[in-house]
């Protein structure tokens, strides 16, 4: 292969600068072909080579994929390969179903309206605290049951969690495990005071299921630091990178306002761009052949989304926002078996919050002087701070 | 024009049945299913092949029986 722009380099990547310059770093390695090299790590890049790995759980797992999060026990269900997995995903797939969801939507709405009416009268927000981080926060809490002013030690746990880990998903040296600790003893008293207890709950009707489908009290817990880790980071990182987009692109956020019915594409387009979780590791079970090259078992791989996402084969001008594109087939969600398990209810969560947003506050612009870059390194991307300032500018 | 889904490769992403609900539908799992029993409606074809085209998976098939 000849040589191009940023190709044979040595890459590490917390030293890439995705913290002020994600697109520039995914077009970089974009050069690099179906795979290349990262800290040592094999690294997917293209669709291609993502969908041959994440289609095929059983070459490469996730089982051995997740050891690193904080989580002393395993994590429900990500951190287990069919044929076990299948299981649980049978017991969970029904509550996070479209038409489980749906129900919901009145109740997430009026709390995403309740958070941001009071904003208008101000002329700004930061928007990251104030609404991308809160609103996810509220739905975990609507959807298990869980008492409101539970809201800020949630917010705090889980910042703690995804903090302590880098983008591979290794501890960071400095890391202070007290808050993982701290939220599996809220979750252990939650399932042990909701077992047996009907509820409308989603946790309370999971500890109701009986006989094969009935799970244990260890699977619990790790199902639901799972969803603190996995539901509450991502769908605030997607929104305060799209809002950001928007807030850069006048003309496509015009277009949303113009046109609500394109919210529904726009929410695609936004998070094929910025997928939240764009690093997933998997690791070989038995020798495994990508994209041409072999690699014995035990074999880490990290998945790029990012950049499996820009692969120009799939669409054209894949670095452009466009929410006319009528196919836009995209990995953010992941692909295979270990598709994301709430990607129906991140999706309605960030309809809910382009559509009332725009009716509300149609034009906004980053207030100037102020700075909105990605929190770096970290597995879960998303914006440090984003301040708006309303209005026409 | 005729609609198959691979229930093997399907993951549940829900694109198909929300681009073309006419022509797909959830099952209680979320999984997608074809309606009409596969036959997709003369008016429903841009959104079938938009359906199938969105599909992460590329579970979905699409037959021209046109000829």
């Amino acid at each position: 292969m000849t040589t191009t722009d940023g190709v044979g380099e040595d890459l590490a990547l917390n030293d890439l600068q995705i913290d002020v310059d994600r697109d520039g770093v995914w077009r970089r390695l974009l050069a690099h072909g179906d795979t290349t090299q990262i800290d040592g790590t094999v690294a997917a890049l293209s669709q291609q080579a993502v969908e041959a790995i994440m289609k095929h759980a059983e070459v490469f797992s996730s089982e051995k994929a997740f050891d690193a999060l904080g989580s002393p026990l395993p994590l429900v269900p990500i951190a287990f390969d069919p044929p076990e997995h299948a299981r649980y995903r049978r017991i969970l797939q029904p509550f996070f179903s479209p038409r489980s969801i749906r129900p919901m939507e009145s109740t997430l709405r009026r709390h995403l309206i309740e958070l941001i009416e009071p904003l208008i009268a101000r002329g700004g927000c930061e928007f990251v605290s104030e609404v991308a981080e809160v609103f996810p926060v509220q739905t975990f809490i609507t959807f298990f049951g869980l008492p409101h002013e539970d809201l800020p030690r949630f917010m705090a746990w889980k910042n703690a969690i995804l903090g302590a880990t880098d983008a591979s998903g290794h501890p960071k040296p400095d890391a202070d495990p007290t808050a993982a600790m701290e939220l599996l003893g809220y979750i252990g008293e939650l399932v042990l005071a909701r077992r047996g207890v009907p509820g409308d709950d989603v946790l309370s009707q999971l500890l109701c299921l009986e006989g094969e489908d009935a799970i244990t009290d260890i699977d619990a817990v790790g199902l639901c630091f799972l969803f603190v880790l996995a539901g509450l980071d991502t769908v605030a990182g997607s929104l305060g990178q799209g809002m950001e987009r928007l807030a850069l692109n006048p003309e496509r956020r015009q277009e949303l306002v113009d046109d609500p019915s394109l919210i529904e594409n726009a929410v695609e387009e936004l998070v094929r761009l910025d997928p939240p979780a764009p690093f997933v590791p998997r690791v070989t079970s038995c020798p495994a052949e990508l994209a041409g090259k072999s690699y014995p078992a035990d074999t880490t791989v990290l998945n790029y989304l990012a950049v499996a996402n820009r692969d120009e084969s799939l669409r054209p001008h894949p670095f452009e926002i466009d929410f006319h594109r009528g196919e836009n087939p995209h990995a953010s969600f992941g692909l295979g078996p270990h598709r994301c398990l709430g990607s129906h209810l991140a999706r309605l969560e960030m309809k809910i919050v382009y559509e009332e947003w725009h009716k509300r506050i149609p034009q906004y612009r980053i207030t100037p002087g102020t700075e909105h870059r990605v929190r770096w390194p970290q597995g879960t991307l998303g914006l440090e701070a984003l301040h708006l300032t309303f209005g026409g500018g | 024009m005729r609609a198959s889904i691979d229930s093997s490769v399907c993951a549940g992403h829900g694109l198909c049945y929300t681009y073309a609900p006419e022509v797909f539908a959830d099952d209680p799992n979320g999984y997608g299913e074809v309606r009409h029993g596969g036959q997709v409606p003369d008016d429903q074809q841009d959104a079938a092949r938009r359906g199938a085209a969105n599909c992460p998976e590329r579970a979905i098939t699409l037959t021209d029986q046109s000829r």
